[in-house]
């Protein structure tokens, strides 16, 4: 453990990136808890006859459409758009890692069957469905993490059988099978624990996909509902604004935005490099 | 001397291109020319069908068939607020020289204007207008019910009674009979051409004239892309707009651009010279810079409308309905939504309506204390939970419209939740009755006052919004459509009024502004009742 | 010869391979969309006095009354006979509309694959010789800024710098200048069909047309690229071969460039083609942005619309690429290394 620590240290420092993308992220998390707290204003309360204000010493970023404070909307946001990204995620991840590890682990007619059904997702052009089933499903937030979660779950999948594969021959899992442990058992505790690692790199690069997907899905009116704030339906609100000059309605929400997925990304890169050395690209 | 290889080539390359380059350059002088009789127009929709009784048809469709098909009669235009509207009261002939009116009203006699002829160069018949007609009732398109609002129903009220005389008889003398001939569904058609493409199956040519015309109008069709854009070259030959003159643009082109704000970059630029559609919140900022034209006429056929399910509870109550009407925040959501562009149909003070105009302003107020009341009174003192729903196309002014009122009826203890929907499902969740509570646009091509209320307050159809089902309503409707007497119009009309006023089946808010902008250099544009733009009314200087 | 045979049965039993997918794949999409609470012909028979009989007989000539099994075979059946079904929102038979429509959107990504694998490989290579250098970091950091931005607000921006403000771009509708006059239609490629013509002006205006949208879809592609560049770089840099080229004294831009380079190259053409068949799918944006009239903002309209029968086609056509672009990846593979096997 302490080696592990001792390497992420290295690596770290020898990334500067990284240590920031890190700080970025840890940041987004404490907005998106104390967001309640730290807003200046209700992100929700309406003053029309305070509307598309430019940037002030009252409004540091500006006022919208309904004179709602933008900085403030742009804090709430933060716990959605990372509530999205980390359920959608985590979903995919956790079924991912179930079904693909089974499936690697027990071969034969399951394995070729879910293989088929993984092959049929993969021929989709993702985004489309993404669309699809948000509009089948009504434009809530649980059918964008559900959409969202849906389009990732066959890499994950790929991605677990690939790695139980290679291990499922391995000494120590025979070793537990000897000991009288069940195949499920064998699965559960100690294959999936042993590819975790591995996936987690992709955890982190799928967060900052996700908050992407949530956005390119708003920008289409398939996203959040208003007035809920978040950060995608804000950038496509404020598009529209692009030509009237009202450029903070998008500039701040884009580069939060930006921000955010930015250090999701670098964290990626650098935990790739943190868990698995060899892996360091 | 010696000869280079290279040398050769290249000269051969010089040869070529200055070749390739005069030719351009000579096309280049003939577009400037032509430009200045060019009309591109950009809008956000798409044209799917050149027959606009096309089922699935687009509004843009309309737009399109005013242009290359005529009609027997023609509203006229007369100036308006902000700008020229169309004319409901002023009909004149179109394809038709003279129309005959006999006193009992009974009877139309359209006489073919002398010397009209189709887009292939052949003459116009009295059998060409009969087949058009009984195409407008008859074949299974988006015409029938339209026309039946007009007493239009079957082939056998055509008769051809002369070369160029058709007569139209009528079971009533119903009053929007001729504003029926008028529309872009009553379209005339060359029947020698068309009959040529129909089959068995399709003996009105539904299929053929989805994708070619044969028509006699103004324009004559050069490129049709689908869904992207279409060509229109001037037909020289036509004669039947106002004043027997041709139009001003040889060429139009009417293009699909989806975004709102390319559009209104492209006519700021001066590379297009026309667009209706934009968003309300580019408009106040276009102006002030003041590089294009902006022309803003009220729709005034039309309505932007809130509406509350009438056969969904707690809506089935009209103490609940008077309640939320009265919490609705209307001047700031005009403000927010609308930029203030448009008239308003909120703020009146009046118990018992003054005169029979429709839509008109109406009694909305917001007044929190009396909705209160009201809900009290209805037996929700404490409120209670639903769900307002308007469609994706309506994103830019109902997200603010819904946040508002998310925020206005919190106040009264009505807890709202917001929905976005794509239009196609909230058109089946309306016709099922299934929203309790959402907005919506109507409009109507034939804007009197009784057919407004029997489109919009009566009924099973979609466009009875609020499922509305009142006797009274229903029985002034069928009397008031009919009626000659004009001071028992009006009274019937007005005891409709004050019914909707009573009982806000839904709340008619306001009649947003259409803002046409265009190049400096254009005018005569004219609102329609289709609010798509006619070319024959546009010139460039 | 006998390479070649092994070669052509490895893609036929490819091809029989992915059927299952496609069929998988066109069952799915079909379902989905009876799941959509749109019923189109309501929406399409909304004319301003359309009534219960209107929509009724929409719904018969849609089919739409029969019950969803029938339907389904009714749809395979066409599917199998090569009819796609007709669009409700361009009224045009939808195999008409995406032979027509498929060469703008594959123009588009292609060319902007072409301008992202420009700069990725030169910036991977770079990047995998000084790993962990200010430079390294450097590319990181602009890559990932590329793939983090929405495609849909690059290039609103795009068009607003260049267009709106500065105005050197053409006018963002579309592919080619409404006022030029367009090549005949030989390949459906405009690049292709004016230098058949040899229309250079043309040809420049198509061009021109072209770099705003592809240069936004390259943004996004360039840090897969990139990264992978450098990853393959960075191993094959490290690998026996290159070190003996390098002991023996060849010059150092020989062995990156000739020696590495090609040995590196594998895995990127592999990302490359992922690339390509994700982007076909998913500039639907791009698309929607810049007037491109391709099959992604087609799909768009018709999802949003509920027509069936485009987003099937549209799905159908995207799946069909997508088995052909890693047949034909894996093809290379295996002529190139002839240890790969497909299977």
């Amino acid at each position: 453990m302490s080696a592990t620590l001792r390497h992420a240290g290295w690596v770290l420092r020898g990334n500067p990136i990284t240590a920031v993308a890190a700080t970025g992220v840890l940041l987004l998390a404490v907005l998106a808890i104390f967001a309640p707290w730290i807003q200046p204003y209700d992100p929700i309360a309406s003053n029309v006859r305070n509307a598309l204000q430019p940037p002030s010493a009252a409004n540091w970023a500006g006022t919208d459409q309904l004179g709602r404070d933008i900085l403030s909307r742009l804090i709430a946001a933060t716990r959605l758009d990372l509530a999205i990204a980390i359920s959608a995620v985590s979903i995919s991840f956790a079924a991912g890692a179930v079904i693909g590890s089974l499936c690697g682990y027990a071969g034969g007619r399951m394995d070729r069957v879910v293989g088929r059904l993984v092959d049929v997702l993969m021929a989709f052009p993702l985004f489309v469905l993404a669309m699809a089933m948000v509009a089948a499903l009504g434009n809530r937030v649980e059918n964008i993490i559900i959409a969202t979660a849906f389009i990732n779950l066959p890499f994950y999948i790929r991605f677990a059988r690939a790695e139980v594969n290679v291990r499922r021959d391995a000494g120590w899992v025979e070793a537990a099978r000897a000991c009288g442990d069940s195949h499920l058992s064998v699965v559960l505790r100690f294959l999936l624990p042993n590819i975790l690692p591995a996936m987690a790199v992709q955890i982190s690069l799928n967060l900052g996909w996700a908050i992407l997907n949530a956005a390119g899905l708003s920008f289409l009116g398939l996203g959040v509902t208003a007035p809920t704030p978040e950060w995608g339906i804000m950038v496509a609100e404020g598009a529209r604004f692009i030509t009237s000059g009202q450029w903070w309605l998008v500039a701040f929400p884009g580069f939060t935005l930006m921000l955010a997925v930015l250090c999701f990304n670098l964290l990626g890169d650098g935990l790739r490099d943190i868990l698995d050395p060899r892996m360091r690209t | 001397m010696e000869f280079n290889r290279r040398q050769g080539l290249q000269g051969l390359l010089g040869v070529a291109a200055g070749g390739t380059l005069g030719a351009a350059t000579a096309g280049r002088e003939a577009a400037a020319q032509t430009r200045a009789e060019t009309l591109r127009q950009v809008m956000g929709g798409v044209i799917n069908s050149l027959d606009p009784t096309t089922p699935g048809g687009t509004r843009e469709n309309f737009g399109l068939a005013m242009n290359i098909y005529d009609r027997l009669a023609s509203f006229g235009r007369k100036p308006g607020e902000g700008g020229m509207t169309f004319d409901m009261d002023n009909i004149r002939g179109e394809l038709a020289e003279r129309i005959d009116r006999s006193p009992d009203g009974l009877t139309l006699t359209f006489h073919i204007r002398q010397g009209a002829t189709w887009h292939d160069g052949t003459p116009v018949t009295a059998a060409d207008v009969k087949w058009s007609l009984d195409r407008a009732v008859s074949a299974r398109s988006l015409a029938p019910p339209q026309l039946s609002s007009g007493s239009l129903t079957s082939p056998e009220q055509f008769k051809v009674v002369g070369e160029r005389q058709v007569e139209v008889k009528l079971p009533r003398p119903d009053r929007l009979a001729l504003g029926n001939l008028c529309i872009p569904f009553a379209m005339m058609i060359n029947s020698t051409l068309a009959k040529r493409h129909a089959t068995a199956d399709d003996p009105w040519a539904m299929n053929w004239l989805k994708e070619n015309t044969a028509a006699g109008g103004a324009y004559i069709v050069e490129t049709n892309r689908p869904g992207q854009q279409v060509v229109l070259r001037r037909n020289d030959a036509w004669k039947n707009g106002e004043g027997g003159t041709p139009p001003f643009f040889r060429r139009v082109i009417l293009q699909t651009v989806p975004e709102a704000s390319t559009r209104a970059s492209l006519v700021e630029r001066g590379d297009a010279d026309l667009a209706i559609d934009l968003a309300a919140s580019d408009v106040p900022a276009i102006e002030s810079r003041g590089r294009v034209k902006v022309v803003s006429i009220p729709q005034t056929n039309a309505f932007q409308t809130i509406v509350f399910n009438t056969q969904m509870a707690p809506f089935d109550n009209p103490k609940v309905r008077q309640a939320l009407a009265a919490a609705l925040p209307y001047e700031a959501m005009f403000q927010a939504a609308q930029f203030g562009r448009g008239r308003i149909l909120f703020g009146a003070r009046w118990a018992e309506v003054p005169d029979a105009a429709f839509p008109r302003t109406m009694p909305l107020n917001l007044d929190i204390d009396r909705a209160k009341a009201l809900l009290a009174e209805a037996g929700h003192p404490n409120g209670f939970a639903t769900t307002f729903t308007f469609a994706n196309s309506m994103t830019a002014f109902a997200e603010p419209m819904a946040a508002l009122i998310k925020e206005s009826l919190a106040r009264i203890g009505v807890e709202v939740t917001v929905q976005k929907m794509p239009d196609a499902q909230i058109s089946t969740m309306v016709v099922e009755r299934r929203l309790p509570f959402f907005t919506d646009i109507g409009s109507a091509w034939l804007p009197a006052p009784d057919y407004f209320m029997r489109t919009y307050f009566t009924g099973t159809h979609r466009w009875n919004y609020s499922g509305w089902n009142n006797p009274e309503v229903a029985a002034l409707t069928q009397t008031a459509r009919f009626e000659t007497d004009p001071a028992k119009y009006e009274a019937a009309v007005k005891r409709m009024i004050n019914l909707v006023a009573e009982n806000v089946p839904m709340a008619m808010v306001w009649q947003a502004n259409q803002d046409a902008v265009m190049a400096k250099d254009i005018s005569g544009y004219t609102y329609w009742f289709h609010r798509q733009a006619d070319f024959r009314d546009l010139k460039r200087g | 010869m006998r390479a070649l045979r092994a070669v052509g049965r490895r893609v036929g039993r490819r091809l029989v391979a992915s059927a299952p997918a496609l069929l998988g794949v066109v069952v799915f999409t079909f379902l989905l969309m009876r799941v959509l609470p749109g019923d189109p012909a309501v929406f399409f028979a909304s004319g301003p006095n359309a009534g219960q009989e209107e929509i009724d007989e929409l719904r018969r000539v849609l089919g739409l009354d029969r019950p969803i099994p029938v339907q389904l075979a009714h749809y395979l059946y066409d599917v199998g006979t090569g009819n796609l079904g007709r669009s409700l929102t361009t009224g045009q038979p939808v195999l008409r509309d995406l032979t027509e429509r498929l060469p703008a959107s594959l123009e588009l990504t292609v060319t902007a694959l072409i301008l992202a694998l420009g700069l990725a490989l030169p910036l991977g290579i770079l990047a995998a010789l000084r790993p962990g250098s200010l430079l390294d970091h450097g590319v990181r950091l602009v890559c990932s800024l590329g793939v983090c931005v929405p495609t849909f607000v690059s290039g609103l921006l795009l068009i607003y710098v260049f267009y709106v403000v500065l105005g050197i771009a053409p006018d963002p509708t579309g592919r080619l200048d409404i006022f030029a006059a367009s090549p005949p239609d030989i390949t459906g490629f405009l690049l292709v069909d004016f230098l058949l013509v040899g229309d250079m002006e043309g040809w420049r205006a198509a061009a021109a047309q072209l770099v705003l949208p592809a240069a936004t879809m390259a943004l996004f592609t360039l840090a897969p690229l990139a990264r992978m560049t450098r990853a393959s770089m960075l191993a094959v840099l490290g690998s026996d071969f290159v070190r003996t080229a390098k002991s023996i004294g060849l010059g150092r831009g020989r062995v990156v460039l000739v020696y590495a380079l090609r040995n590196a190259l594998l895995p990127v053409i592999t990302i490359t083609g992922i690339v390509f068949s994700t982007m076909l799918g998913a500039n639907v944006l791009v698309e929607k942005v810049f007037s491109w009239p391709g099959v992604g903002s087609y799909a768009l309209d018709a999802l949003l619309g509920s027509d069936y029968a485009p987003v099937q086609g549209f799905v159908l056509l995207m799946a069909s690429a997508f088995v052909i672009v890693n047949l034909v990846i894996d093809t290379l593979y295996g002529i190139a290394d002839p240890r790969v096997s497909i299977e």
